[in-house]
Formats: structure tokens, C-alpha cells, sequence
């Protein structure tokens, strides 16, 4: 597989998302209003609280946290589940399985170019808005390469999770209700609605073995420098569990995947 | 001239009909019920999973504690239902509107809103109204409110006035989709939304209370109706008039999305 071919793969991506400034526009304006909401939620409860630091988080820390969490859902965000079960519904998949590469690897690039526009057009505003806003309060340093490293591995056990979903639904015929089970475990479990660090400790220390804890908690983890990702070795463990999950769920994945293919039926199409 | 002798038993009588239609073909697929029903029931723990740990953590918010906030959220779920239950097919109307498939809608001699909407009833709704009405129950017996024939009704009259506010809030993001391509996100968004209604309004401040109370009106969705009998004796005035309020933005919202209708009359796309 030249890199030619997935790099124009990416192209038609990026092409097409641009297709969309509008939706994008919209997009970003309804975050912020969800952010507010967020803001003013938080706010209360640390008013409500009395102290200041509540489990090692500081209110700015905790909205730090949430913002680029939900920045970080947005340039994450997969539709594989839904463009599978409409593209078996068309018969569409047919051509895609018949393409020169594999069904995964065609996939996961023609997703990439839509995760390089969200995070140039997404992340990067919020990320720099953040900073500007709270003065400093994100370290500079090699934290960033570390959270980089982490984002992209996150991303890989995103699209792993999502392709799992997507080939549990060949087999249920039921696509709102798989997604809606995966939407819910991820936003729970991952720290996008409620930082990691607020979790009972029982559950908190279940929640740290799981591999949703690696999409969103741990490149967020890293880049604020908790959870001791600012030692070597608090650092070494969190991409060591990254990279247990990435080689264990893309085995998995491929496994169950080439498995279940066969199985795809086309009523018409 | 004929359409003004169809009054609402006619439209009851088709809604009947579509909706056993609709009931029967869901029953073909039994699986994808089952599913989704679980589905539904975990968004629901979900949602009672991070109220819990948000308690654990901070015994009060804004001066609400645990067992009021229960019923804001009891009372929330519950006004969320008719919208689940019978507006689902606003979520199908941008990939209508974008296919062409949408145009049938247009040539049936009846109201294409209600003909549009009486499509689908989603019966997985009902796990939600289950789930509501169970903590409400309890919350109720907690705080200690008094149970009559007129507090009864008071509480239909007002979940109702509070589901009004969240169907025309669906309705409007549904509608985007006529006027911007891509437009999904602010139907995610707003669904979104809908899980801080279950906070006390009074956590917003200056121009967002207002934005809050009176654009998005996430405000209405549990936490002014709630008043009425959560705090009988000192009622505010937006309390009162929210039947009429939410009279007033749904029809709103009808009115948009009708004219969304018209403008793709026009294209003729």
C-alpha cells in the first residue's frame, strides 16, 4: 500500500468536509453555547461546594478539562456505525468491500481527512481561545508532543471501538439502539461529561483499566499534567495503557471484522 | 375550501391508523426493539449514574439539595417523553430532505407536519416515562409534597406546558436542516441541551439567564413548571403563564418549520 493512495484518501476527505463551512460555522457556534452551559453548571457547583479544589481539580482545571473534552468529541466523532448500516441498506458496500484494500484501512483513511479539517477548523480555535482565557494556565512544553502522540493513539481506539459497534450491528439489524448503548458507555466512562477524577474511587479505579478512559481522559490527563503524567513513569503507564488497548482492540477488531464480513447480506440494492 | 371541515377527529382517526401501521412494522423487527429498548433504559442509567456521582461529590447545588434535585430531574424525564414518543421523525428529516425523499409529504392532502410526524411513534419512549414517573414517586414522598385531586392536575397541566417547550425546541433544530446543509450537529446539540434542563434555572446569570429562559428555552423544560409545586407559596410570574408560553413557542416553531416546508416546495430540489 503506497502512502499516495491513503494520502489522497484523505484529500477527498478534507474536500469533502470543507463541502460543509456552513455546518461547521454551526457546529462551532453550538458548542459555545453548550460551554456556557457547562461554565455555569460547574460554577454553581464549585460556589456550592466551599472549597476551591475538589479531588485535585480547581474550577479552572475542571472547565479546562470539559472544554477540550467536548472539542476533543467533535474531532473524534465518527459516524462509521450509521454510514455502515446505510451503506448496507444501499448496497453501496459492495463497491467499498471490493476496493483495492482492505474494508478497514479504507475506512479509517477516508475518515482522516474529516478529523484533519475538524481539528484545524474545532480543536485548535478552542485550544488557543483556552489559552488566551486562562493565561497560562496550560503548560508549554513537551506536555504538548506527549498529548499529540496521545490524541492520535486516542483516535485509534476510537475508530477500533466504533468498528466493533458497526460489526455487532451486521448481526442486530439494530443501529440506533447498538449506538446509543456505545454513545452512552464512551460518554460515561471516557470522563467527557463528568472528569474522571470526580468518580467514586471503586469505580474510578475499574473506570482507569477500561479503553474508554484512553480516549478522552488520558490525552486530556496528560496535556494538564495530572494523574502523575508529569513523571516519567505516571507518563509511561498512561501510553503503556493506550497501547495495550490499541493492539488489543485492533486485533479484536480485524479478527471480528473478516469474521462477521462474510455474513453481510444486501436485500436488493 | 374542504380542509376547514377537518377538524381534529379526523386527524385522530388517520393518526390511529398510521400509528399501527407504524407499531406493526416495528414488530417485524424484534430484535432492533429489544435493543433499543435497553439502549434507551441505559442512557437513562447513564443519566442517573452521573447525577449520583455529581452527589457524591457536592451535596448541594445552588442551594438545592438532593432529594429536590431528584425531582427536577423526575420531572424532566417525564416531560421529555412526548417528544421522544411522538416527534422521533424529526431526527429522519434531514436525510429526507436531502435524498428528495421528502417530497411525498408534499402531495398528500393533509397538514404535512402532522402527516410528517405521525409517521413514527417510538415505543421505546415509554422505558423513559417508566423510569420518570418511578423517581418522581420517590422524590415526592422524600421532600414530602401533599398528594390531591388538584395538585394532580396541576402536575399533568404543567409537564405538559413543559414538554411543549421541549418539542418546539426539536422542532426548530429539525428544521435548520431545510435552510443549511449539514445541519445534524444543532439537532445533537439541542439534545444535548435537553440534560442541563434537569438543573435549576437559577444557576445562569446577566444575558445567558435570558437566553436560556427565552431562545433556548431549556429553562421551561423542568425548572419554572417544577415551581409550581415544588415552592407553592412563592411561584414566580414565568411559572404561571408558561402554558401559554409554551403554547406560543410551539406554535412557533410549527410556523418555522413550515416555512422550511415552503422553501423546499420552491427549489424544487
Amino acid at each position: 500500500m503506497t502512502p499516495r493512495k491513503l494520502i489522497a484518501l484523505t484529500r477527498a476527505g478534507i474536500m469533502e468536509s470543507l463541502q460543509f463551512r456552513l455546518g461547521t460555522f454551526v457546529t462551532l457556534f453550538a458548542n459555545l453555547i453548550y460551554l456556557v452551559l457547562v461554565y455555569y453548571l460547574w460554577k454553581a457547583i464549585y460556589a456550592s461546594s466551599g472549597t476551591d479544589v475538589v479531588n485535585g481539580m480547581t474550577f479552572n482545571d475542571t472547565m479546562i478539562y470539559l472544554i477540550l473534552a467536548t472539542a476533543l468529541f467533535n474531532f473524534l466523532e465518527m459516524f462509521i456505525v450509521w454510514d455502515m448500516s446505510r451503506s448496507i441498506q444501499s448496497g453501496k458496500i459492495i463497491l467499498d468491500l471490493l476496493k483495492p484494500m482492505t474494508f478497514r484501512k479504507y475506512t479509517f483513511w477516508s475518515y482522516s481527512g474529516s478529523h484533519v479539517v475538524s481539528f484545524v477548523l474545532t480543536f485548535i480555535p478552542t485550544f488557543v481561545v483556552v489559552m488566551i482565557v486562562t493565561k497560562g494556565a496550560i503548560h508549554m512544553g513537551l506536555n504538548l508532543l506527549w498529548f499529540a502522540i496521545a490524541t492520535v493513539l486516542a483516535l485509534i481506539i476510537n475508530f477500533n471501538i466504533e468498528m466493533i459497534v458497526a460489526t455487532i450491528c451486521l448481526y442486530t439489524e439494530s443501529t440506533w439502539g447498538i449506538n446509543i448503548v456505545k454513545e452512552t458507555i464512551v460518554l460515561l466512562l471516557s470522563g467527557a461529561s463528568i472528569p474522571l477524577a470526580f468518580f467514586p474511587d471503586k469505580l474510578g479505579t475499574v473506570v482507569r483499566y477500561l479503553p474508554f478512559r484512553a480516549v478522552y481522559d488520558t490525552p486530556l490527563s496528560i496535556l494538564l499534567e495530572k494523574n502523575g503524567s508529569d513523571t516519567i513513569s505516571g507518563l509511561l503507564s498512561l501510553f503503556g495503557m493506550q497501547l495495550i488497548w490499541v493492539v488489543v482492540l485492533t486485533i479484536a477488531g480485524t479478527l471480528f471484522w473478516n469474521h462477521s464480513v462474510r455474513k453481510i447480506t444486501v436485500n436488493g440494492g | 375550501m374542504e380542509k376547514n371541515k377537518r377538524g381534529l377527529g379526523f386527524y385522530l382517526r388517520i393518526y390511529r391508523k398510521v400509528l399501527v401501521q407504524d407499531l406493526k412494522s416495528k414488530m417485524s423487527y424484534r430484535a432492533d426493539f429489544v435493543i433499543s429498548t435497553i439502549g434507551m433504559i441505559m442512557t437513562n442509567l447513564a443519566g442517573f449514574i452521573t447525577f449520583l456521582i455529581l452527589f457524591g461529590k457536592f451535596p448541594s447545588i445552588n442551594g438545592w439539595d438532593y432529594h429536590h434535585m431528584l425531582f427536577l430531574y423526575a420531572f424532566s424525564l417525564i416531560a421529555l417523553t412526548p417528544v421522544q414518543c411522538f416527534f422521533d421523525n424529526n431526527w429522519n428529516l434531514r436525510f429526507m430532505v436531502q435524498s428528495g425523499d421528502f417530497i411525498k409529504y408534499c402531495f398528500r392532502p393533509i397538514n404535512v407536519f402532522f402527516y410528517f410526524i405521525s409517521e413514527v411513534f417510538d415505543v421505546k419512549g415509554l422505558g423513559q416515562l417508566a423510569f420518570g414517573v418511578g423517581t418522581l414517586v420517590y422524590a415526592w414522598n422524600k421532600i414530602g409534597l401533599v398528594v390531591s385531586v388538584p395538585i394532580i392536575l396541576k402536575l399533568l397541566l404543567y409537564l405538559l406546558t413543559a414538554s411543549l417547550f421541549m418539542i418546539a425546541i426539536m422542532n426548530a433544530a429539525a428544521a435548520t436542516c431545510f435552510w443549511i446543509q449539514g445541519s445534524g450537529y444543532v439537532m445533537v446539540i439541542m439534545f444535548r441541551f435537553k440534560d442541563f434542563a434537569k438543573y435549576p434555572a437559577s444557576i445562569f446569570s446577566g444575558i445567558f439567564r435570558v437566553i436560556f429562559t427565552f431562545v433556548i428555552p431549556i429553562a421551561f423544560v423542568a425548572y419554572y413548571p417544577s415551581l409550581v409545586l415544588l415552592d407553592p407559596g412563592n411561584v414566580p410570574l414565568l411559572s404561571w403563564i408558561s402554558p401559554a408560553l409554551g403554547i406560543l413557542f410551539f406554535y412557533l416553531s410549527y410556523k418555522f418549520w413550515m416555512l422550511g416546508v415552503r422553501r423546499y416546495d420552491f427549489t424544487g430540489s
